[in-house]
């Protein structure tokens, strides 16, 4: 068992396209569901992976084959083309004063994520502090703390503090000096009905810049609805994909992009402060179907049209 | 009354098996573990004989339902092995970052506290920042003894530390807390066996989570191989109630479940039956 058979027999399946000028119908087909393993090992939503092969072979046989090109070439643009317009678009934030709100399922990686987008910012030369709104998990802002003492950026929170817009509104007096202000909440869920009001209104109370969903890499089907809860209660603009070091391929996150119309900001890549990256649409996708640079393969293929 | 029969052709029950597939993925089933057990189906049924009124789909459904009470087993009785078993009893907790081991310790050592077990719990997680307060305010609030050196020591040293405790004040059981850590860094792998080495648990439980989707499978199969661990704990089951990843780690590991966490509260640990997973998958009540 295992990936790498799933993503060769995608690469086979490519490479019988590959001397072809016509498009062979059936060539086509099993190039989908060999498309469609590769996208469900990689947590892609079930009914999304059904949508997008359904276009997918619509497209490679409706549409005239480009000069120049041939047939798998041809069929790999489309996907790629495809699998773009669906988590191409970086989701967009500017370097000016801010203020964003961090949302996610509990052990998604907010807290770490907010001590990664100080150092960011930091780095940008913006006046940076972190509130700890989380006042559930036990030791949330002792972490939350330590990160940003870590790299001399001020943090404010209150652990006995029950009422975490109360924590909102003292933070944002204590951090008014601040540029740019990130808010880290506790983790919660999709049916955790008390928990989803209680960030509506830290949302209501702070009016964010950016309501960011921070999803863990290895997130699988659960994704579509989670996203959807979150997106209805506080609005998402963007996705941060963490855990992204490991071996999970982060399809989930793309059910969250599709779910919230919006794209992702960054990927987590690690444990420590600096283990954050902007969002590169072509990586992304190919370790999404473990094929190597896709858009190397697709631009070469353009030239030649 | 003579019974009508006829035979299984694979035509039969290819549109069911199908539909049971895109079920076990949707319940978040690893895509290599849904393949193999609807080929595993289609092998045991195709060709048996069955009767005239028995619709295609309700034989199928029938042998999915058995097969993933076979791949599931009946759990893992934590309290009967620790009362057979020489004191103090071992256990550590692992497996990649986030998925619950620390609030897991304390909910079990609180459970176990409840079935009148001694408890002392050890601080081995001592790189992530916050977690040695986290696990401190959980002992606090459950008035249990927490072991725990300063962040950056020697996990190892903790642990050793804490099974000494146990043994001179005759505690029942060791649980021990460790970071979360990724099968794909071997230093950190390698730390585990040393932690392994040091502290010899009589138990090792792989703790991940039911949201997990494919990859699942495959830290268990990289957790399984470098430490080789005894039970499972799925976390965060009340997130996504069909816990298709029990299946996913249970099927390529083999090892017994032995608690589903259903909730951040610390009474929110049930042992594990089989029929809390099959139940939401097959929508009975
Ligand atoms: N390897 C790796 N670990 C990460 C990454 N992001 C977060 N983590 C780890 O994941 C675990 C959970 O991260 P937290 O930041 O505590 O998650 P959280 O969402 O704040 O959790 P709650 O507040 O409990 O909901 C910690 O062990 C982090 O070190 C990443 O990009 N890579
Ligand atoms: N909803 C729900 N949340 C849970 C469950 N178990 C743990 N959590 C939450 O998940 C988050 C992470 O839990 P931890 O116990 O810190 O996870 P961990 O594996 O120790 O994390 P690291 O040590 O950072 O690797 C916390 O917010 C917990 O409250 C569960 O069964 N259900
Ligand atoms: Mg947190
Ligand atoms: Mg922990």
């Amino acid at each position: 068992m295992g990936l790498d058979t799933l993503s060769n027999s995608l690469k086979d399946a490519m490479k019988k396209l590959a001397g072809k000028t016509v498009i062979d119908r059936a060539a086509v087909d099993e190039l989908v569901r060999d498309l469609q393993r590769a996208l469900l090992s990689s947590d892609v939503n079930v009914k999304l992976v059904m949508e997008l092969s359904k276009q997918i072979k619509a497209r490679s046989l409706d549409e005239n084959l480009p000069k120049g090109i041939n047939a798998r070439e041809h069929v790999l643009r489309i996907v790629y083309q495809e699998l773009v317009n669906l988590v191409g678009k970086e989701a967009e934030f500017s370097l000016k004063p801010q203020k964003i709100l961090m949302a996610g399922l509990q052990g998604s990686g907010k807290t770490t994520t907010t001590g990664k987008l100080c150092r960011y910012f930091q780095r940008k030369g913006l006046k940076v502090g972190a509130i700890g709104a989380d006042n559930f998990r036990p030791g949330a802002y002792a972490q939350l703390e330590t990160l940003c003492k870590k790299i001399n950026v001020p943090s404010y929170g209150d652990p006995k503090e029950k009422d975490a817009v109360k924590i909102v509104k003292d933070g944002l007096a204590a951090l008014k000096d601040m540029d740019v202000v990130i808010v880290d909440t506790a983790g919660r869920h999709a049916l955790e009905d008390d928990l989803i009001d209680e960030i509506t209104e830290v949302n209501a109370y702070l009016k964010p810049d950016h309501r960011w969903l921070v999803i863990d890499a290895a997130l699988g089907q659960a994704a579509r609805d989670q996203a959807k809860r979150f997106h209805e209660a506080i609005g998402i603009d963007g996705v941060i994909v963490t855990k992204m070091d490991g071996t999970a391929k982060g399809g989930g996150a793309m059910s969250a992009v599709a779910e919230t119309q919006s794209g992702i900001v960054f990927i987590g890549n690690g444990e420590t402060i600096d283990d954050l990256e902007r969002f590169d649409a072509n990586g992304f996708i190919s370790r999404l179907l473990g094929m190597g640079d896709l858009k190397a393969l697709v631009e070469k293929a353009e030239e030649s049209i | 009354v003579v019974e009508h029969e006829f035979v299984l052709s694979e035509k039969d029950i290819e549109e069911s098996l199908f539909e049971l597939q895109m079920v076990l993925l949707e319940s978040d089933v690893a895509y290599p573990v849904a393949e193999a057990i609807t080929e595993h189906m289609k092998k045991e049924l195709v060709g048996t004989h069955r009767k005239l009124r028995e619709s295609a789909d309700d034989v199928v459904t029938d042998a999915l339902r058995h097969a993933i009470e076979k791949v599931l087993g009946e759990g893992f009785d934590l309290v009967s092995y620790i009362k057979n078993h020489e004191k103090p009893v071992k256990i550590l907790f692992t497996g990649v970052n986030g998925t619950g081991k620390t609030t897991s310790v304390a909910k079990i050592a609180h459970y176990l506290q409840s079935q009148g077990l001694s408890v002392v719990v050890g601080a081995g997680d001592t790189f992530r920042a916050g977690a040695i307060e986290q696990i401190r305010v959980h002992c606090e609030r459950l008035g249990i003894k927490l072991i725990a050196h300063q962040e950056g020591a020697d996990p190892s040293a903790v642990l050793y530390d804490t099974v000494e405790y146990a043994k001179a004040h005759k505690t029942d059981v060791v649980l021990a807390d460790s970071a979360g850590r990724f099968h794909n860094r071997v230093n950190l792998m390698n730390q585990l066996e040393k932690i392994k080495r040091v502290m010899k648990p009589d138990l090792v439980f792989y703790v991940d989570e039911a949201v997990a989707g494919n990859d699942a499978v495959i830290r268990a199969e990289e957790f399984e191989k470098t430490v080789s661990t005894d039970g499972v704990i799925l976390t965060k089951v009340d997130m996504d109630p069909k816990g298709g990843a029990a299946i996913s780690i249970a099927y390529t590991i083999g090892k017994p479940l032995v608690f589903l966490g259903v909730g951040q509260g610390y009474d929110d640990m049930k042992p594990f039956t089989p029929s809390l997973i099959i139940d939401e998958i097959f929508g009975d009540d």
